[in-house]
């Protein structure tokens, strides 16, 4: 199974998500963003690496809470990289750890559309603002073109009662709420997931739900 | 089936161009094919090749009256007629409900990631993003500029100095680079970078030129200048820029004529440490 964590927008949660998500799987999480890694980096080979033909994907993993293959942060790397590669390299990953969770980037050139032709299902991550809908919409039609399923959308970082009826007619998948916490916004930098670290938080247990609408 | 062709010269290469137009009442799917002594090198995108093309020709669907134009490159000298046409069939209308799949399909090349990498636009960042991050600078241009070898030479750098949070940035990985590099490689270099300068300079400059021409311009003037720029769109936000070229150039000017005083003021004892190592 190979999930990609999308959203169109930048900066509304998606590595977060992408990483809590993975960790209540008990997933790989893939640091699909080229241009802009996210997910903490590490001293062997990396994702850029794997795209350019120079390292193995099962090198790149790096074990963690949750295991990861960080991305590199050079512009070179990013040049460098041979999105043709992505589909055999998850699929190793999948053979060899189960679940895959890609966490991409935002946009949608070529760097956004080929994690989810790659993709069995898609995860939209919405901040609950009408801008970053219009993007979510506009990732969710090119996720239903490249054939990545939709299994839900996660409306990130609430504070007030969004409208959460209206983001799920619109995508289209039913909506789920994860409401701000601090820890969740940590949980990426600490490597300490919140479904560990704040098992009875409200926003793992959003983030469980998430991960049971994921096939597996 | 029409097909009519012309064909240019240029080093080793031919260039093709075709049109084909079916002028049936039915759909046609039709096969042209190159006659010229070498492969085809047909159009890509995002290195993928578009999708009917392969090392011989191409296979297309056209429908009735519709014309489409083509073009490809073979390394081999041009031969009369450059393309033929193989094969026209019916199209069997019932069997393919969505327009060109079966193509794509037929080509083997119509995985998502290949639709994916057609469609949308190349993510890769411009090769001067990386070309000026630092590299030339330090006089590493040796190390390759395509972005391959760029990667190679950047790990072992950042192997080399391993930082706490894993942010070895190819930017931070030159300048530590042009710190410890002495200067022997780096009239290259330097030279290189001076030429890139001048290019940006050049390319402001002609910026600089059609504003010029359309401060106090009579109508006549300004005419030609919009038609030289395929319409007013052609100057979409010039104003703006011009104005941020101005910006940039006054702070380039002062950090450039700062930057060579104190070159000058410097006496680096290269000589001396020579000896003495």
């Amino acid at each position: 199974m190979i999930l990609a964590v999308a959203g169109g927008k930048g900066g509304v949660g998606k590595t977060t998500l992408a990483y809590n998500v993975a960790a209540a799987l008990d997933a790989v999480v893939v640091d699909a963003d080229l241009g802009m890694a996210d997910l903490p980096g590490g001293r062997g080979p990396d994702l850029h690496d794997v795209l350019a033909g120079e390292a193995d994907p099962i090198e790149a993993l790096r074990a963690g809470p949750v295991d990861i293959v960080p991305c590199g942060r050079t512009l070179a790397g990013a040049r460098a990289a041979d999105l043709r590669r992505l589909e055999s390299a998850m699929a190793a990953i999948e053979r060899e750890r189960g679940t895959v969770v890609l966490d991409c980037p935002a946009g949608r050139r070529a760097d956004a559309g080929v994690p989810l032709a790659v993709a069995d299902a898609c995860l939209l991550v919405v901040s609950p603002r009408a801008f970053a809908l219009a993007d979510a919409i506009r990732t969710r039609a090119l996720a239903r073109e490249l054939d990545a399923g939709l299994v839900g959308c996660a409306v990130n970082r609430v504070t007030e009662e969004p409208p959460t009826d209206a983001i799920a007619d619109a995508l289209g998948a039913p909506a789920s709420v994860v409401p701000a916490d601090p820890r969740v916004g940590r949980s990426v930098a600490e490597e300490r997931p919140v479904v560990d670290a704040a098992s009875d938080s409200a926003a793992a247990e959003a983030v469980r739900e998430l991960a049971r609408r994921v096939p597996r | 089936m029409d097909l009519t062709w012309d064909i240019d010269r240029e080093g080793d290469a031919s260039l093709v161009r075709c049109r084909v137009r079916n002028d049936d009442a039915v759909p046609r799917r039709v096969r042209i094919e190159s006659r010229l002594d070498a492969p085809v090198l047909p159009p890509r995108r995002g290195g993928l090749p578009e999708s009917g093309w392969d090392e011989a020709g191409v296979t297309l669907r056209l429908d009735p009256g519709e014309r489409r134009a083509l073009g490809f490159a073979a390394c081999a000298p041009p031969t009369d007629p450059p393309v033929e046409l193989a094969e026209v069939e019916a199209v069997d209308t019932a069997a393919e409900s969505a327009a060109d799949r079966p193509i794509a399909g037929v080509e083997g090349a119509g995985s998502a990631t290949a639709t994916a990498l057609r469609r949308l636009g190349d993510h890769r960042p411009p090769r001067a993003a990386t070309a000026g991050g630092g590299n030339e600078l330090s006089g590493a241009s040796t190390a390759g500029r395509e972005g391959g070898s760029d990667l190679t030479g950047a790990n072992p750098t950042r192997s080399a100095h391993p930082d706490g949070d894993g942010n070895g940035d190819a930017f931070d990985a030159g300048e530590r680079d042009a710190n410890s590099d002495d200067s022997a490689s780096s009239s290259a270099g330097a030279t290189e970078w001076f030429e890139a300068v001048e290019a940006r300079l050049d390319a402001v400059e002609t910026r600089i030129d059609r504003a010029e021409r359309l401060t106090d311009a009579d109508l006549a003037t300004a005419t030609e200048a919009v038609a030289e720029a395929d319409g007013v769109e052609g100057f979409a936000g010039l104003d703006e820029r011009v104005a941020a070229d101005a910006k940039r150039l006054h702070e380039l000017s002062e950090r450039a004529s700062a930057l060579a005083s104190r070159a000058e003021a410097t006496d680096a004892p290269v000589e001396a440490l020579e000896r003495l190592a």
